[in-house]
Protein backbone atom coordinates (compact mmCIF):
# COMPACT_ATOMS: atom_id res chain seq x y z
CA UNK A 1 0.00 0.00 0.00
CA UNK A 2 1.44 3.12 -0.83
CA UNK A 3 1.55 5.77 1.75
CA UNK A 4 0.12 9.17 0.07
CA UNK A 5 0.69 11.60 2.70
CA UNK A 6 2.36 14.63 1.75
CA UNK A 7 3.44 17.32 4.57
CA UNK A 8 2.62 21.60 3.19
CA UNK A 9 4.52 23.46 5.97
CA UNK A 10 2.98 21.86 9.10
CA UNK A 11 -0.06 20.64 7.13
CA UNK A 12 -0.41 16.69 6.87
CA UNK A 13 -2.50 15.87 4.17
CA UNK A 14 -4.07 12.38 3.50
CA UNK A 15 -2.80 12.42 -0.53
CA UNK A 16 -1.84 15.11 -2.28
CA UNK A 17 -4.76 15.94 -4.15
CA UNK A 18 -7.14 19.18 -3.24
CA UNK A 19 -10.16 20.66 -4.98
CA UNK A 20 -9.73 24.25 -6.44
CA UNK A 21 -10.96 27.00 -4.86
CA UNK A 22 -13.67 28.68 -6.77
CA UNK A 23 -14.50 25.32 -8.13
CA UNK A 24 -16.26 23.17 -5.56
CA UNK A 25 -18.24 25.82 -4.08
CA UNK A 26 -17.94 24.93 -0.47
CA UNK A 27 -18.13 21.33 -0.67
CA UNK A 28 -21.77 20.70 -0.70
CA UNK A 29 -22.55 21.35 -4.83
CA UNK A 30 -20.33 17.88 -4.82
CA UNK A 31 -21.37 15.62 -1.55
CA UNK A 32 -24.15 13.67 -4.14
CA UNK A 33 -21.19 12.80 -6.20
CA UNK A 34 -18.65 11.02 -4.20
CA UNK A 35 -17.27 10.86 -0.38
CA UNK A 36 -15.41 14.06 -0.14
CA UNK A 37 -13.49 12.58 2.56
CA UNK A 38 -11.22 10.73 -0.03
CA UNK A 39 -9.48 13.96 -0.98
CA UNK A 40 -6.16 15.04 0.44
CA UNK A 41 -7.97 18.80 0.96
CA UNK A 42 -10.85 21.03 -0.34
CA UNK A 43 -9.81 24.67 -0.94
CA UNK A 44 -13.27 26.76 -0.16
CA UNK A 45 -14.31 29.32 -2.37
CA UNK A 46 -13.03 32.96 -1.84
CA UNK A 47 -14.53 33.83 1.10
CA UNK A 48 -14.30 38.06 1.58
CA UNK A 49 -14.72 40.31 4.66
CA UNK A 50 -18.09 41.51 3.29
CA UNK A 51 -20.71 39.82 1.14
CA UNK A 52 -19.97 40.57 -2.41
CA UNK A 53 -22.74 40.09 -5.31
CA UNK A 54 -20.21 38.89 -7.99
CA UNK A 55 -20.27 40.85 -11.67
CA UNK A 56 -22.98 40.91 -14.41
CA UNK A 57 -23.45 37.74 -16.98
CA UNK A 58 -22.09 36.92 -19.54
CA UNK A 59 -19.79 35.55 -16.63
CA UNK A 60 -18.20 32.11 -18.40
CA UNK A 61 -17.56 31.51 -21.93
CA UNK A 62 -16.28 27.83 -23.51
CA UNK A 63 -13.06 27.99 -25.21
CA UNK A 64 -10.96 25.22 -26.97
CA UNK A 65 -10.24 22.69 -24.12
CA UNK A 66 -10.74 25.73 -21.70
CA UNK A 67 -13.07 28.29 -20.47
CA UNK A 68 -13.20 31.46 -19.95
CA UNK A 69 -14.49 33.39 -16.80
CA UNK A 70 -15.20 36.26 -15.31
CA UNK A 71 -17.54 35.23 -11.49
CA UNK A 72 -16.38 38.26 -9.57
CA UNK A 73 -15.96 36.34 -6.13
CA UNK A 74 -19.53 36.21 -5.17
CA UNK A 75 -19.25 35.60 -1.74
CA UNK A 76 -21.78 35.48 1.56
CA UNK A 77 -18.90 37.37 3.22
CA UNK A 78 -17.13 35.94 6.36
CA UNK A 79 -19.56 36.27 9.01
CA UNK A 80 -22.17 34.49 6.90
CA UNK A 81 -19.98 31.68 5.79
CA UNK A 82 -19.28 30.72 9.35
CA UNK A 83 -23.09 29.99 9.92
CA UNK A 84 -24.01 28.92 6.21
CA UNK A 85 -21.00 27.59 4.84
CA UNK A 86 -18.96 26.14 7.68
CA UNK A 87 -21.29 23.77 9.57
CA UNK A 88 -20.90 21.46 6.79
CA UNK A 89 -17.49 21.49 6.09
CA UNK A 90 -17.00 21.19 9.89
CA UNK A 91 -18.52 17.19 9.26
CA UNK A 92 -15.66 16.32 6.97
CA UNK A 93 -12.83 14.39 8.01
CA UNK A 94 -10.48 15.88 4.93
CA UNK A 95 -8.21 18.97 5.13
CA UNK A 96 -10.50 22.56 4.98
CA UNK A 97 -8.40 25.10 3.78
CA UNK A 98 -10.41 28.53 3.40
CA UNK A 99 -9.56 31.10 0.23
CA UNK A 100 -9.28 34.31 1.43
CA UNK A 101 -9.00 37.48 -0.95
CA UNK A 102 -9.46 41.49 0.39
CA UNK A 103 -9.06 44.70 -1.14
CA UNK A 104 -6.36 46.10 0.91
CA UNK A 105 -4.26 44.31 3.53
CA UNK A 106 -6.20 45.00 6.12
CA UNK A 107 -9.37 43.61 4.79
CA UNK A 108 -7.62 39.87 3.85
CA UNK A 109 -5.98 40.44 7.87
CA UNK A 110 -9.84 41.46 9.14
CA UNK A 111 -11.17 38.51 7.40
CA UNK A 112 -8.87 35.94 8.52
CA UNK A 113 -9.00 37.43 12.12
CA UNK A 114 -12.64 36.58 11.88
CA UNK A 115 -12.01 33.26 10.93
CA UNK A 116 -9.75 32.03 13.59
CA UNK A 117 -12.29 31.85 16.11
CA UNK A 118 -13.24 28.77 13.82
CA UNK A 119 -12.14 25.53 14.68
CA UNK A 120 -11.29 23.11 12.59
CA UNK A 121 -10.05 25.71 9.58
CA UNK A 122 -6.35 23.54 8.25
CA UNK A 123 -5.20 26.16 6.56
CA UNK A 124 -5.60 29.49 4.66
CA UNK A 125 -5.41 29.92 0.67
CA UNK A 126 -4.67 33.67 0.28
CA UNK A 127 -6.13 34.74 -2.85
CA UNK A 128 -3.66 36.79 -4.72
CA UNK A 129 -4.34 36.83 -7.72
CA UNK A 130 -8.01 36.76 -8.98
CA UNK A 131 -8.07 39.01 -12.55
CA UNK A 132 -11.80 39.65 -12.32
CA UNK A 133 -12.10 41.92 -9.88
CA UNK A 134 -12.28 45.86 -10.23
CA UNK A 135 -10.43 46.46 -7.25
CA UNK A 136 -7.63 45.26 -8.29
CA UNK A 137 -7.14 41.69 -6.44
CA UNK A 138 -4.47 41.19 -9.60
CA UNK A 139 -2.65 44.12 -7.81
CA UNK A 140 -1.67 42.19 -4.86
CA UNK A 141 -0.03 39.48 -6.64
CA UNK A 142 2.08 41.32 -9.57
CA UNK A 143 3.99 43.77 -7.14
CA UNK A 144 6.19 42.12 -4.90
CA UNK A 145 6.08 44.84 -2.63
CA UNK A 146 2.43 44.46 -1.68
CA UNK A 147 2.19 40.72 -1.64
CA UNK A 148 4.82 40.53 1.08
CA UNK A 149 3.17 43.14 3.19
CA UNK A 150 -0.21 41.16 2.39
CA UNK A 151 1.58 38.06 3.19
CA UNK A 152 3.27 39.68 6.49
CA UNK A 153 -0.24 41.73 7.94
CA UNK A 154 -1.94 37.88 7.72
CA UNK A 155 0.85 35.98 8.95
CA UNK A 156 1.11 38.61 11.99
CA UNK A 157 -3.02 37.35 12.76
CA UNK A 158 -2.68 33.74 12.32
CA UNK A 159 -0.39 30.68 13.40
CA UNK A 160 -2.26 28.50 10.88
CA UNK A 161 -0.62 27.19 7.32
CA UNK A 162 -0.81 30.44 5.05
CA UNK A 163 -0.89 29.49 1.42
CA UNK A 164 0.11 32.16 -1.20
CA UNK A 165 -2.05 31.22 -4.47
CA UNK A 166 -0.34 33.48 -7.29
CA UNK A 167 -0.87 34.70 -10.76
CA UNK A 168 0.85 33.82 -13.55
CA UNK A 169 0.05 37.00 -15.18
CA UNK A 170 3.48 38.78 -13.94
CA UNK A 171 7.03 39.04 -15.67
CA UNK A 172 8.49 37.33 -12.61
CA UNK A 173 6.50 34.77 -10.55
CA UNK A 174 9.83 33.65 -8.85
CA UNK A 175 10.05 37.11 -7.31
CA UNK A 176 6.65 37.30 -5.92
CA UNK A 177 7.12 33.71 -4.68
CA UNK A 178 10.21 34.47 -3.07
CA UNK A 179 8.76 38.11 -1.62
CA UNK A 180 5.94 35.84 0.06
CA UNK A 181 7.89 33.23 1.55
CA UNK A 182 10.40 36.12 3.20
CA UNK A 183 7.04 37.22 4.51
CA UNK A 184 6.05 34.30 6.39
CA UNK A 185 4.18 32.18 3.58
CA UNK A 186 4.14 28.30 4.60
CA UNK A 187 3.57 27.26 1.11
CA UNK A 188 2.83 28.64 -2.91
CA UNK A 189 -0.25 27.38 -4.69
CA UNK A 190 -0.27 28.17 -8.65
CA UNK A 191 -1.38 29.21 -10.99
CA UNK A 192 -4.23 31.04 -11.10
CA UNK A 193 -6.09 31.44 -14.39
CA UNK A 194 -4.63 33.78 -17.26
CA UNK A 195 -5.89 36.78 -19.04
CA UNK A 196 -7.77 35.92 -21.68
CA UNK A 197 -10.29 37.19 -24.18
CA UNK A 198 -13.23 36.25 -26.95
CA UNK A 199 -15.09 38.62 -29.04
CA UNK A 200 -18.51 37.85 -30.66
CA UNK A 201 -17.95 38.54 -34.11
CA UNK A 202 -21.48 38.77 -35.25
CA UNK A 203 -21.95 42.17 -32.21
CA UNK A 204 -18.65 42.50 -32.20
CA UNK A 205 -18.74 42.88 -28.10
CA UNK A 206 -17.07 41.13 -25.77
CA UNK A 207 -18.44 37.69 -24.69
CA UNK A 208 -18.11 38.44 -21.33
CA UNK A 209 -19.24 41.51 -19.26
CA UNK A 210 -15.84 42.39 -18.27
CA UNK A 211 -14.40 42.20 -21.28
CA UNK A 212 -11.49 39.87 -20.18
CA UNK A 213 -11.33 36.90 -17.92
CA UNK A 214 -9.66 33.89 -16.41
CA UNK A 215 -8.39 31.07 -18.52
CA UNK A 216 -8.69 27.58 -17.11
CA UNK A 217 -8.67 23.99 -18.45
CA UNK A 218 -6.55 21.14 -19.69
CA UNK A 219 -5.60 24.22 -22.32
CA UNK A 220 -3.46 26.23 -19.74
CA UNK A 221 -1.76 22.87 -18.64
CA UNK A 222 1.69 22.73 -20.09
CA UNK A 223 2.07 26.93 -18.77
CA UNK A 224 0.80 26.41 -15.37
CA UNK A 225 3.41 23.04 -15.35
CA UNK A 226 6.57 25.21 -16.50
CA UNK A 227 5.40 28.19 -14.10
CA UNK A 228 5.36 25.50 -11.09
CA UNK A 229 8.93 24.00 -11.81
CA UNK A 230 10.49 27.55 -12.24
CA UNK A 231 8.93 28.48 -8.45
CA UNK A 232 9.92 24.94 -7.07
CA UNK A 233 13.56 26.06 -7.95
CA UNK A 234 14.11 29.28 -7.09
CA UNK A 235 11.92 29.42 -3.74
CA UNK A 236 12.75 26.98 -0.26
CA UNK A 237 8.59 26.12 0.29
CA UNK A 238 6.13 23.65 -0.85
CA UNK A 239 4.57 24.55 -4.16
CA UNK A 240 0.74 22.94 -5.30
CA UNK A 241 0.48 23.13 -9.03
CA UNK A 242 -3.22 24.56 -10.04
CA UNK A 243 -3.72 24.53 -14.21
CA UNK A 244 -5.85 22.24 -16.14
CA UNK A 245 -5.36 19.11 -14.09
CA UNK A 246 -7.88 16.50 -15.28
CA UNK A 247 -5.84 13.08 -14.72
CA UNK A 248 -3.45 11.00 -12.63
CA UNK A 249 -1.41 11.79 -15.12
CA UNK A 250 -1.50 15.63 -15.17
CA UNK A 251 -1.09 15.46 -11.83
CA UNK A 252 1.78 13.01 -12.02
CA UNK A 253 3.37 15.73 -14.49
CA UNK A 254 3.43 18.34 -11.77
CA UNK A 255 4.82 16.24 -8.95
CA UNK A 256 7.30 14.72 -10.77
CA UNK A 257 8.31 18.38 -11.55
CA UNK A 258 8.51 19.05 -7.88
CA UNK A 259 4.82 20.23 -6.73
CA UNK A 260 4.35 18.81 -3.04
CA UNK A 261 0.32 18.84 -4.00
CA UNK A 262 -2.25 19.46 -6.72
CA UNK A 263 -5.35 21.27 -7.03
CA UNK A 264 -8.50 20.22 -9.40
CA UNK A 265 -10.29 23.22 -11.19
CA UNK A 266 -12.13 22.86 -13.91
CA UNK A 267 -12.16 19.56 -14.65
CA UNK A 268 -15.10 19.11 -11.84
CA UNK A 269 -17.11 20.68 -13.55
CA UNK A 270 -17.41 17.85 -16.62
CA UNK A 271 -16.58 15.23 -14.26
CA UNK A 272 -17.75 16.20 -10.48
CA UNK A 273 -15.98 13.08 -9.27
CA UNK A 274 -12.74 14.07 -11.52
CA UNK A 275 -10.52 14.47 -7.91
CA UNK A 276 -11.46 11.65 -6.35
CA UNK A 277 -10.41 9.70 -10.00
CA UNK A 278 -6.99 11.15 -9.63
CA UNK A 279 -6.68 10.16 -5.91
CA UNK A 280 -7.75 6.03 -7.24
CA UNK A 281 -5.38 6.16 -10.27
CA UNK A 282 -2.51 7.82 -8.62
CA UNK A 283 -2.23 5.21 -5.89
CA UNK A 284 -3.00 2.49 -8.71
CA UNK A 285 -0.13 3.74 -10.39
CA UNK A 286 2.31 4.22 -7.24
CA UNK A 287 1.59 0.61 -6.77
CA UNK A 288 1.96 -0.55 -10.11
CA UNK A 289 5.62 1.41 -10.34
CA UNK A 290 6.40 -0.27 -6.85
CA UNK A 291 6.21 3.66 -4.88
CA UNK A 292 6.02 3.62 -1.59
CA UNK A 293 5.70 7.35 -0.74
CA UNK A 294 5.35 10.68 -2.46
CA UNK A 295 8.82 11.93 -1.42
CA UNK A 296 9.58 9.21 -4.31
CA UNK A 297 7.85 11.05 -6.93
CA UNK A 298 7.97 14.96 -5.81
CA UNK A 299 10.58 16.52 -7.61
CA UNK A 300 12.30 13.35 -9.18
CA UNK A 301 12.15 15.00 -12.64
CA UNK A 302 15.33 13.60 -14.50
CA UNK A 303 17.39 15.99 -16.63
CA UNK B 1 -33.35 14.98 -5.46
CA UNK B 2 -29.78 13.39 -5.31
CA UNK B 3 -27.73 13.87 -8.20
CA UNK B 4 -25.65 11.68 -9.90
CA UNK B 5 -23.48 10.96 -13.26
CA UNK B 6 -24.74 7.96 -15.38
CA UNK B 7 -24.37 6.23 -18.49
CA UNK B 8 -27.25 6.51 -20.58
CA UNK B 9 -27.76 4.11 -23.50
CA UNK B 10 -29.08 5.09 -26.60
CA UNK B 11 -32.61 3.14 -27.18
CA UNK B 12 -34.16 5.51 -30.36
CA UNK B 13 -33.49 8.48 -32.31
CA UNK B 14 -35.79 10.16 -34.72
CA UNK B 15 -35.91 13.33 -36.96
CA UNK B 16 -38.48 15.59 -35.13
CA UNK B 17 -38.20 18.44 -36.99
CA UNK B 18 -35.51 20.45 -39.20
CA UNK B 19 -32.53 20.42 -37.40
CA UNK B 20 -33.97 18.41 -34.41
CA UNK B 21 -33.31 14.98 -33.14
CA UNK B 22 -35.47 13.27 -30.46
CA UNK B 23 -32.98 10.98 -28.12
CA UNK B 24 -34.65 8.55 -26.17
CA UNK B 25 -32.42 7.52 -23.26
CA UNK B 26 -32.76 4.70 -21.20
CA UNK B 27 -33.32 6.43 -17.23
CA UNK B 28 -35.41 4.45 -15.65
CA UNK B 29 -34.73 6.13 -12.40
CA UNK B 30 -35.32 9.95 -13.50
CA UNK B 31 -38.14 8.62 -16.09
CA UNK B 32 -39.98 8.71 -12.38
CA UNK B 33 -38.00 11.14 -11.10
CA UNK B 34 -38.39 14.16 -13.82
CA UNK B 35 -40.79 16.24 -13.66
CA UNK B 36 -41.48 19.87 -16.51
CA UNK B 37 -38.25 21.89 -15.92
CA UNK B 38 -35.75 19.20 -15.10
CA UNK B 39 -32.41 19.36 -17.12
CA UNK B 40 -29.88 16.72 -17.93
CA UNK B 41 -26.09 17.95 -17.97
CA UNK B 42 -24.37 15.22 -21.56
CA UNK B 43 -21.12 15.10 -22.21
CA UNK B 44 -20.48 15.69 -25.93
CA UNK B 45 -19.28 12.14 -27.41
CA UNK B 46 -16.02 12.41 -28.94
CA UNK B 47 -15.08 15.78 -28.86
CA UNK B 48 -12.70 16.24 -25.52
CA UNK B 49 -11.70 20.02 -27.01
CA UNK B 50 -15.37 21.00 -26.54
CA UNK B 51 -15.27 21.15 -22.65
CA UNK B 52 -18.61 21.77 -21.07
CA UNK B 53 -21.12 19.30 -21.08
CA UNK B 54 -24.46 20.66 -22.66
CA UNK B 55 -27.80 20.82 -20.97
CA UNK B 56 -31.17 19.65 -21.77
CA UNK B 57 -34.79 19.98 -20.65
CA UNK B 58 -36.21 16.36 -19.92
CA UNK B 59 -38.57 16.70 -23.10
CA UNK B 60 -41.11 12.78 -21.94
CA UNK B 61 -40.78 11.00 -19.44
CA UNK B 62 -42.30 7.32 -20.29
CA UNK B 63 -42.02 5.82 -16.82
CA UNK B 64 -43.10 1.89 -17.81
CA UNK B 65 -40.50 2.12 -20.93
CA UNK B 66 -38.16 3.51 -18.23
CA UNK B 67 -37.26 6.07 -20.50
CA UNK B 68 -36.86 9.85 -21.26
CA UNK B 69 -36.91 11.83 -24.12
CA UNK B 70 -34.54 15.03 -25.13
CA UNK B 71 -35.08 17.46 -27.91
CA UNK B 72 -31.43 18.12 -29.23
CA UNK B 73 -31.48 21.06 -31.43
CA UNK B 74 -28.18 21.21 -34.15
CA UNK B 75 -26.95 24.83 -33.10
CA UNK B 76 -23.55 24.19 -32.84
CA UNK B 77 -20.78 21.15 -32.81
CA UNK B 78 -21.53 20.12 -29.35
CA UNK B 79 -25.02 19.78 -30.06
CA UNK B 80 -24.42 18.00 -33.29
CA UNK B 81 -22.17 15.51 -31.90
CA UNK B 82 -25.50 14.63 -29.20
CA UNK B 83 -27.83 14.67 -31.75
CA UNK B 84 -25.70 11.88 -33.99
CA UNK B 85 -25.98 9.39 -31.42
CA UNK B 86 -26.81 6.04 -32.77
CA UNK B 87 -28.94 3.68 -30.89
CA UNK B 88 -26.79 1.05 -28.67
CA UNK B 89 -24.22 3.90 -28.21
CA UNK B 90 -24.27 5.56 -24.39
CA UNK B 91 -24.50 8.68 -23.29
CA UNK B 92 -22.78 10.77 -19.98
CA UNK B 93 -25.13 12.32 -18.03
CA UNK B 94 -25.39 14.53 -15.10
CA UNK B 95 -28.35 14.76 -13.45
CA UNK B 96 -31.37 15.50 -12.62
CA UNK B 97 -30.51 19.38 -12.53
CA UNK B 98 -32.83 22.24 -11.82
CA UNK B 99 -36.28 22.63 -10.59
CA UNK B 100 -39.44 22.02 -11.90
CA UNK B 101 -42.86 24.26 -13.33
CA UNK B 102 -44.90 24.48 -10.57
CA UNK B 103 -48.61 23.41 -10.57
CA UNK B 104 -50.04 25.74 -8.22
CA UNK B 105 -53.52 25.12 -6.44
CA UNK B 106 -56.55 26.31 -8.02
CA UNK B 107 -55.15 26.48 -11.44
CA UNK B 108 -58.39 27.70 -13.94
CA UNK B 109 -55.90 27.30 -16.93
CA UNK B 110 -52.35 26.41 -18.16
CA UNK B 111 -51.12 28.76 -20.44
CA UNK B 112 -48.26 27.04 -22.29
CA UNK B 113 -45.87 29.34 -24.59
CA UNK B 114 -42.93 28.32 -26.48
CA UNK B 115 -40.70 29.52 -29.27
CA UNK B 116 -38.76 26.76 -31.73
CA UNK B 117 -36.80 24.23 -29.22
CA UNK B 118 -38.30 26.03 -26.14
CA UNK B 119 -40.86 23.12 -26.56
CA UNK B 120 -39.20 20.96 -25.14
CA UNK B 121 -40.45 20.86 -21.79
CA UNK B 122 -44.10 21.49 -22.50
CA UNK B 123 -45.11 17.77 -23.11
CA UNK B 124 -43.92 16.52 -19.80
CA UNK B 125 -45.81 19.46 -18.07
CA UNK B 126 -48.70 17.95 -19.85
CA UNK B 127 -47.87 14.87 -18.26
CA UNK B 128 -47.50 16.44 -15.07
CA UNK B 129 -50.84 18.09 -15.11
CA UNK B 130 -52.90 14.97 -16.33
CA UNK B 131 -55.22 15.07 -13.37
CA UNK B 132 -55.55 18.45 -13.07
CA UNK B 133 -59.37 19.24 -14.67
CA UNK B 134 -58.04 22.55 -15.72
CA UNK B 135 -57.43 24.04 -19.18
CA UNK B 136 -54.79 23.67 -21.06
CA UNK B 137 -53.39 25.67 -24.17
CA UNK B 138 -50.63 25.47 -26.09
CA UNK B 139 -48.96 28.73 -27.72
CA UNK B 140 -46.61 27.17 -29.93
CA UNK B 141 -44.57 29.24 -32.77
CA UNK B 142 -42.10 28.17 -34.99
CA UNK B 143 -40.07 30.21 -37.97
CA UNK B 144 -41.38 27.46 -40.39
CA UNK B 145 -43.77 24.04 -40.76
CA UNK B 146 -40.73 22.09 -40.54
CA UNK B 147 -39.42 23.78 -37.63
CA UNK B 148 -42.52 22.08 -35.47
CA UNK B 149 -41.96 19.27 -33.34
CA UNK B 150 -45.06 16.36 -32.68
CA UNK B 151 -47.51 19.04 -33.46
CA UNK B 152 -50.16 16.43 -34.58
CA UNK B 153 -49.75 15.17 -30.67
CA UNK B 154 -50.48 18.12 -28.65
CA UNK B 155 -54.08 17.85 -29.14
CA UNK B 156 -53.97 14.21 -28.00
CA UNK B 157 -52.18 14.80 -24.81
CA UNK B 158 -54.91 17.55 -24.06
CA UNK B 159 -53.93 21.10 -25.38
CA UNK B 160 -55.75 23.33 -26.84
CA UNK B 161 -53.42 24.46 -29.84
CA UNK B 162 -52.46 27.77 -31.18
CA UNK B 163 -49.71 27.35 -33.86
CA UNK B 164 -47.53 30.54 -35.33
CA UNK B 165 -44.89 30.31 -38.15
CA UNK B 166 -42.94 33.43 -39.15
CA UNK B 167 -43.66 32.26 -42.85
CA UNK B 168 -47.38 30.92 -42.41
CA UNK B 169 -46.55 27.58 -43.77
CA UNK B 170 -48.85 26.35 -40.67
CA UNK B 171 -51.23 27.90 -38.18
CA UNK B 172 -51.51 31.68 -38.14
CA UNK B 173 -48.54 33.53 -39.64
CA UNK B 174 -46.65 35.76 -37.43
CA UNK B 175 -45.03 35.58 -34.21
CA UNK B 176 -46.09 33.27 -31.18
CA UNK B 177 -46.39 36.39 -28.78
CA UNK B 178 -49.17 38.04 -31.10
CA UNK B 179 -51.47 35.27 -30.91
CA UNK B 180 -50.98 35.10 -27.05
CA UNK B 181 -52.05 38.88 -26.75
CA UNK B 182 -54.98 38.49 -28.85
CA UNK B 183 -55.74 36.02 -27.29
CA UNK B 184 -55.39 37.40 -23.12
CA UNK B 185 -56.97 40.13 -24.07
CA UNK B 186 -60.09 38.15 -25.34
CA UNK B 187 -60.85 37.42 -21.83
CA UNK B 188 -58.87 39.88 -18.86
CA UNK B 189 -60.07 37.29 -15.77
CA UNK B 190 -57.13 35.97 -15.77
CA UNK B 191 -57.41 34.36 -11.54
CA UNK B 192 -56.33 31.15 -11.82
CA UNK B 193 -54.57 31.49 -14.72
CA UNK B 194 -50.78 30.94 -15.24
CA UNK B 195 -48.13 31.55 -17.95
CA UNK B 196 -45.33 29.00 -18.85
CA UNK B 197 -42.96 30.35 -21.01
CA UNK B 198 -39.57 28.74 -22.62
CA UNK B 199 -37.94 29.64 -26.00
CA UNK B 200 -35.24 31.94 -27.34
CA UNK B 201 -34.41 34.65 -24.93
CA UNK B 202 -35.51 37.66 -26.99
CA UNK B 203 -39.19 36.44 -26.77
CA UNK B 204 -39.28 35.51 -22.83
CA UNK B 205 -37.99 39.21 -22.68
CA UNK B 206 -41.25 39.82 -24.49
CA UNK B 207 -43.40 37.70 -23.01
CA UNK B 208 -42.15 38.94 -19.42
CA UNK B 209 -43.07 42.42 -20.52
CA UNK B 210 -46.19 41.08 -21.58
CA UNK B 211 -47.21 38.98 -18.80
CA UNK B 212 -46.38 42.05 -16.06
CA UNK B 213 -48.27 44.72 -18.40
CA UNK B 214 -51.31 42.56 -18.23
CA UNK B 215 -50.92 41.54 -14.69
CA UNK B 216 -51.24 37.60 -15.18
CA UNK B 217 -48.78 35.31 -13.53
CA UNK B 218 -46.28 33.39 -15.03
CA UNK B 219 -43.22 31.13 -14.88
CA UNK B 220 -40.26 30.99 -17.63
CA UNK B 221 -37.53 28.50 -17.92
CA UNK B 222 -34.10 30.30 -19.17
CA UNK B 223 -31.70 29.15 -21.23
CA UNK B 224 -28.15 30.03 -19.86
CA UNK B 225 -24.46 29.13 -21.00
CA UNK B 226 -23.18 26.24 -17.69
CA UNK B 227 -19.95 24.86 -16.99
CA UNK B 228 -21.04 22.79 -14.50
CA UNK B 229 -25.47 22.43 -14.54
CA UNK B 230 -25.08 21.79 -10.48
CA UNK B 231 -23.90 25.19 -8.11
CA UNK B 232 -20.42 24.75 -8.71
CA UNK B 233 -19.18 27.19 -11.18
CA UNK B 234 -21.19 29.86 -10.31
CA UNK B 235 -21.30 30.59 -14.20
CA UNK B 236 -24.94 30.62 -14.88
CA UNK B 237 -26.06 34.18 -12.97
CA UNK B 238 -29.23 35.30 -13.61
CA UNK B 239 -30.42 39.04 -12.52
CA UNK B 240 -32.73 39.43 -9.75
CA UNK B 241 -35.38 42.66 -10.83
CA UNK B 242 -34.88 43.46 -7.28
CA UNK B 243 -31.79 43.83 -4.65
CA UNK B 244 -32.25 41.37 -1.99
CA UNK B 245 -31.84 43.05 1.27
CA UNK B 246 -28.59 40.89 1.81
CA UNK B 247 -26.97 42.31 -1.23
CA UNK B 248 -27.97 39.74 -3.22
CA UNK B 249 -28.15 40.67 -7.10
CA UNK B 250 -28.25 37.43 -9.13
CA UNK B 251 -29.51 33.86 -9.01
CA UNK B 252 -28.16 30.30 -10.90
CA UNK B 253 -30.03 28.93 -14.19
CA UNK B 254 -29.05 25.73 -13.02
CA UNK B 255 -29.68 25.37 -9.15
CA UNK B 256 -32.39 28.40 -8.02
CA UNK B 257 -33.84 27.55 -12.23
CA UNK B 258 -33.85 27.07 -14.63
CA UNK B 259 -37.75 27.99 -13.86
CA UNK B 260 -38.48 31.27 -12.22
CA UNK B 261 -41.48 33.48 -11.27
CA UNK B 262 -41.69 35.71 -14.43
CA UNK B 263 -41.15 38.79 -12.26
CA UNK B 264 -38.49 37.59 -10.21
CA UNK B 265 -36.16 38.13 -12.78
CA UNK B 266 -35.00 40.59 -15.57
CA UNK B 267 -34.54 38.85 -18.69
CA UNK B 268 -31.78 40.73 -20.86
CA UNK B 269 -32.81 40.26 -24.64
Amino acid sequence: MTDLRVRIGSLVLANPVLTASGTFGYGSEFADFFDLNRLGGIVTKTVTLEPRPGNAPQRIWETPAGMLNSIGLPNVGVEQFKVEKWPFLSTLKTAVIVNVAGRSSQEYAAAVEALESVEGIAAYELNYSCPNVKEGGLAFSSDARVAAEVTSRVRAVTRRPLIAKLTPNVTSISEIGRACADAGADALSAINTLVGMAVDIRTRRPRLSTITGGLSGPAIRPVALARVYELVRNVSIPVIGIGGIATAEDALEFLIAGAAAVQIGTAGFVHPDAAVRVVEDLEAFCRREGIAGMAQLCGSLRL
Amino acid sequence: MSKSVLQLPVIETAEAARQTVRLTLHAPEWAHTAHAGHFINLLVPGRRDLLWRRPFSVHRADRSRGTIDLLVGKAGRGSESIAASRPGEQLDAIGLLGNNFPLDAGLREIIMVAGGIGIAPFDLLLQDAKGLSCRKSLFYGARSACDLCNSALWAEKGAALHITTQDGSAGSRGLVLDELRRYLESDRDYTGRVIYGCGPTPMLAALREMAMGLGIKGYVSVENRMACGFGACVGCAVELAAVRPDGQKYLLACKDGPVFPIEEILIHD
